[in-house]
Order: structure tokens, then sequence, then C-alpha cells
């Protein structure tokens, strides 16, 4: 895969229907998300008290998390610690081989995502079956989740349809949505019933209870929690909400963020196992900590994964989550990627618009543009072109006469550099855009003979 | 030194201790009557009926379960009992384990609030029992006394009955269960319940 987001979106969402087809699906997402924000008098004031509580929980991260696992393991949960992806995948691995689970059903978490667990639990022969809808679908289509919310927001129904054909024996040319989610109902309802093991996310914990909260729309967190005899529960450190009235306002943002609905449709506190099972819960730092340490980038550890960001951010309707190569896309991507994403992470900051969207639907309020901006001035390596470039630049624009000089340069150049073609050094660029029209003459030049023509 | 204490140990000298926590919030003054409630049910996609008196509520119910003629069977829990007297229904049968539900399509169970600004009905973990049937059931019918609807979310949590979250499960359940994960359109009865009907009822 190419190394340059621009590159990797031509290859995986390439322009046509598809692409104006996902356009569309995520920035009417965006629009039902103002329309909740507007509806809802509270809206703006809980979005500065989210985003105050979270500052709060995050500067007490150690006394919140104690508590919480005191409270949880109060309640009967067993609560373990993971310091980076590979002791998640030990810990998830050796609870579920314990307890000889073979079968085992996932709700929807970015963090198993992000720690790349399917992929070990299979290898140690377990069968993992991704029960929310949209991951069901990339995961018969062997690829990743393109979408925090809709991991199969890339894919047309034809290809659904076909894929379900295929997989699931559904009608063949069937692809009406109601009948293919019908289709993937009952095949993984059949699974829900004979798994041994579900393992989920978490969208919060509660220190004060010792709860997890889990939500969904779709009801599979919930039918994985109630059916097999263990529940394994995988959660970002950051997670941790002090108080039940705290878990209020963020529960009052998150849908209304994410699609618009003012909630979804299944919001559990999970506090203890159920009479007869067991409830591990896995708290995961994976350099969570390094980016708490850092007060640059503290803030992006208040996100709660709403995906507002992305469907509102130009460059993400444009190039899919495919593009940003690992498990978090857009710009929430962008801004955790190079602390959690590995190599692909480290140059997303420079695939960014800056037009500061992303910022104003938060409902955190985390400063993503400002962030961005951030990871381009000090984290992310540079490019040799850019670096060169930016000397060049000092220098010409240092003195008048070379200043004078570089203007004429560009204005001879400029019917030359217009034209598409290999060689051109900006055909790139050029590829969706055209140059300003050609200015005839310098701005000293104009402004010289206005002043002549007044004086006449 | 273990993973947990590390990972301690590094938040510790991360944080600072130094940034106070929000004055509690304080939310718009809004309705929080039965027909606001009613509403924001329909807006999930579910239905509401009444408020009926509960003398009503039996015949009611006995209507809605005549007109889905239901293949499967028809199960309410004992608070749900309670308050309709004898239907075509049947009590759940007692330590029934979750994987004998799969047959139920109608399950009738008692809320233990409503929540006016989102339409959502709290369901106690004590009443929602076993755990999995008002997930596994094709239809869901849920009962709340028009007292226990509170305006919003903040006041919900204020009300939860005494000893909720020392049991396994609180949920809140808005609507019927719901997709859009194929083209961003709109599918009910993904995993849980295709339809979910709120009777409300005035004590």
């Amino acid at each position: 895969m190419s190394a340059r987001l621009d590159e990797r979106a031509a290859e995986t969402l390439p322009h046509g229907p598809r692409l104006a087809a996902h356009d569309a699906a995520v920035f009417a997402l965006r629009q039902k998300r103002d329309a909740a924000g507007r509806a809802e008098p509270d809206f703006e004031r809980l979005r500065e008290q989210a985003r105050r509580i979270k500052a709060h929980a995050l500067d007490h991260l150690d006394v919140q998390l104690e508590r919480f696992e005191a409270s949880a393991q109060r309640a009967g949960a067993r609560v373990h610690f993971a310091a980076d992806a590979a002791e998640l995948r030990d810990v998830v691995g050796q609870l579920l081989a314990r307890a000889g689970a073979r079968r085992v059903v996932k709700s929807k978490s970015m963090l198993t995502e992000e720690c790349g667990l399917n992929l070990h639990l299979e290898r140690e022969g377990i069968e993992v079956v991704d029960t929310d809808l949209g991951e069901r679908i990339v995961q018969l289509g062997h690829e990743p989740p393109s979408h925090i919310l809709m991991p199969a927001i890339h894919r047309s129904r034809a290809d659904i349809g076909a894929l379900f054909e295929r997989e699931l024996g559904s009608a063949p040319g069937d692809t009406d949505p109601g009948r293919l989610t019908a289709a993937a109902r009952r095949d993984l309802r059949a699974r829900f019933l004979g798994a041994d093991a579900a393992v989920t996310g978490a969208n919060f914990a509660v220190a004060e209870t010792g709860s997890l909260v889990l939500v969904t729309n779709e009801g599979n967190a919930d039918l994985g929690m109630a059916l097999p005899k263990l529940h394994v529960a995988c959660l970002g450190i950051e997670k941790v909400v002090p108080t039940l009235a705290d878990l209020a306002v963020f529960l009052r943002l998150l849908a209304r963020s994410a699609t618009g609905q003012p909630i979804s449709a299944y919001t559990s506190l999970v506090t203890g196992p159920r009479p007869g099972a067991e409830l591990h819960v896995v708290l995961v730092d994976n350099g969570r900590t390094k980016l708490l340490a850092d007060h640059r980038h503290r803030s992006v550890l208040s996100c709660i994964r709403c995906g507002a960001c992305l469907n509102t951010c130009p460059v993400y309707r444009r190039a899919g989550g495919h593009a940003y190569g690992w498990a978090l896309p857009g710009p929430i991507g962008s801004v955790l990627g190079p602390a959690l994403g590995g190599g692909a992470g480290a140059a997303l900051p420079f695939s960014s618009t800056l037009c500061g969207s992303c910022s104003a639907v938060c409902p955190v309020k985390i400063d993503l543009h400002d962030q961005l901006v951030a990871w381009r001035l000090h984290g992310a390596p540079r490019g040799a072109g850019e670096i060169w470039l930016a000397r060049a630049a000092g220098v010409l624009l240092a003195r008048s006469w070379s200043y004078r000089l570089a203007g004429r340069a560009a204005r001879a150049l400029w019917p030359l550099l217009g034209r598409a073609g290999r060689a051109n050094p900006l055909a790139g660029w050029l590829a969706a855009r055209e140059l300003p029209p050609h200015p005839g003459a310098s701005f000293r030049a104009r402004f010289a003979a206005r002043a002549r023509r007044s004086a006449e | 030194m273990s993973s947990r204490d590390e990972i301690l140990a590094r938040i510790r000298s991360a944080v600072a201790h130094a940034v106070e926590a929000p004055e509690p919030f304080e939310p718009a003054r809004r309705r929080g009557d039965f027909a606001a409630f009613a509403a924001q049910v329909a807006a999930a996609g579910g239905a509401a009926l009444g408020p009926f008196r509960a003398a009503e509520a039996g015949a009611a119910v006995t209507d809605l379960c005549r007109k889905w003629s239901p293949a499967g069977r028809v199960l309410a829990s004992d608070a749900a009992l309670l308050c309709l007297g004898s239907g075509p229904w049947s009590p759940i049968p007692a330590d029934a384990p979750p994987h004998s539900l799969a047959d139920v399509e109608v399950a009738i169970l008692c809320g233990a609030l409503g929540v006016a600004e989102n339409g959502a009905v709290g369901l106690d973990g004590r009443e929602a029992r076993p755990r999995a049937l008002f997930v596994l059931c094709e239809r869901l019918v849920l009962l709340v006394e028009t007292r226990h609807v509170v305006p919003d979310l903040h006041a919900a949590f204020a009300a939860l009955p005494e000893g909720a979250l020392a049991q396994p499960h609180f949920t809140f359940v808005a609507g019927p269960s719901k997709t859009a994960d194929i083209e961003g359109e709109l599918v009910l009865g993904a995993h849980g319940a295709k339809e979910l009907v709120v009777v409300g009822i005035d004590v």
C-alpha cells in the first residue's frame, strides 16, 4: 500500500458513484447531528460540561481507575490491566483458553481493532464472530472497518448482497437492506445461542459504581452479555468517568453527535456478572499514558468515539476510512495515529485541511485541528522535499530582489504549471484543482499603474 | 512490577490533580409528562399506547396480542401479571435458562421509569430476567406507570430504583432494535425486538 493517504484513497475508494454515495451517507449523519443539536436546548452547555468532566477525570485518572477497580471487584467482576496490545491479546486469549471457549461472539470495540485481537484469537484456533451488522459485513469481506460507527459504509448494497449470497445463502440478486439484515440476523442468532464467550468493548466505565456502560442500536452487546457464561470487556484506561451524574452528560451527547438520535436503542449499565456467569474487565494502556503525560496532546484522550469528526471531515468524506491505514480513521484517527497507530499513523496529521470543522462538531470539544497542527510541528517526521522547499522559500522571501525575481519566474512558468502531465511537479495537486487565472502583471506593477492613473 | 502497578505509576507521574471537577449540570426545564415521553417513543421507532387505568390495561394488551396473533410464546413477568391480570400470556418459567427463550415471540415487562427527552424505558435487572429475554423476543411490551416518567436522563439517574446498580444490569431501551449499516438505510429489528410498544398506566 502507498504511504500517502491521497494515493491510498485513490486505490480504496476511487472516483465514481460509490464515492458519491459514501460522501452523501456520512454527511447525512452530520446533518442529523446538527438538527439534534439545534433541537436540544442543553446541547452546547453539555459539550462544555463534558469537556470539563473529562479534563478533571483525566487529571485524576489514577484515583478514578482505582475507584473503578474497587467498585467493579465489589460487584463481582475481575479486573485486569494490560500495558500494550500484546498483553491485551494474551490476557483475553488466556481467559478464553481457561474457560475452554472455542466460539466467541464479539460486539464492536475500536480498542480490539487497535490491538489486533481477532487475528490473534483466530490463530489460537478460536472462532470469532463479529455481531454488529457492519462489522460482520467487513469480517466476511476480510477487510477492516472503515468508519467508527458504520464499519461497512464504503460498501454498496449490491456488494453486500453478493457477499451475503456467497457467505450466508441469501437470495441471489437480493439487495434490499431489510432482507439482507434479516439474513444476517438469522445467521447470527444461531451463533449467539451457540457461543461460549462474549468479548465486548465498553463506551464508559463509572468509577463510583463499578458499572460498565455499553451502548448499541442493534442489541448485539446485550445478547452477547446475556447468553454465554463468560463476558470479557476490553476498554482503554481513559474511558473511566467519575460518577453516574457525569455519565448522564456523556450519554446525552453520544447518540446526538453520532446519528442525531437522542439516545441509542440499548444503553446497558453492567455492574458485575449475572448469577452463575463470569465478568472480566481488561483495562488497556497501549500508549495512552504517554499521551496523558504530554500536555499538548492530553485532550485527545477525551474522545468518546462518536464519529462526528469523520462525518464532517472533507478529507474523510473523500478518502474513506481504509485510506488511513490503521484502526481509527478521520480527524480523531489522524491525531491518535501518530501516538497509537504505528507506522501508518505518523504522516496522517499532514493529510488534513485544517478547516476546523472537526473541532466545531466534537461533543467533548477536543481541539482537533490544533492537535493536527501540533503533530505537524513536533510529532511526525517530515519528507526531505518539504524541508528543501521550506529552506528555499526562506531564502527567496528574505530579500526584495529575490522575491521579485521568483515572482517573475512564476508568472513566466504559469502556463506550463497549469498543464497536465507527468513531468509537471504539481500534477498530483492539479488532479482535482485548477490554478487561478494568470494575474497578467505583479501586484507591485499593478499598484504603480493604478497610482499613475489616479495622479493623471 | 505488575502491569497494573506500572500503568498506575505512569499515570501518577503524568497527572497533577490540579483540574477541578465542574459544578453539577443544570439542565433546561422541560416537560416530563407521558405525552412528551410517548412522542419520543414514536420518534425512536416504537409505539406508545394509553395511558390506561390499571383495570383497562389488560384489555389493551390483550387486543395488541390478538392483532399480532403470535405463533410463538407470550411471556409476562410477575409484575406485569400483577398489573394486567389474566390474558393470552403465561408467566416466565422460574429459573429458565436463557437459551430456552429463543422461541419467545412477545415479552411483557414492567419498566422502572420512562425518560421524556428520548423515549427510553429503564429496565431494572430484577424485572428483566432472564437478562436475554428483552433482546431475544420478537416483540417487546413495556408497561410504564405515568408517575414514573421523568424529564431527562439526569433525572432518570437520580430516580434509579434503590439497589438498581447492585444488580448485574440496568438497561435503557429506546424503541426497537435497529441498524443503518447498509448504505445508511434504517432497518428495524437487527438483533433484538423488531417492535416495541410502551403501555402507559395511570395508578
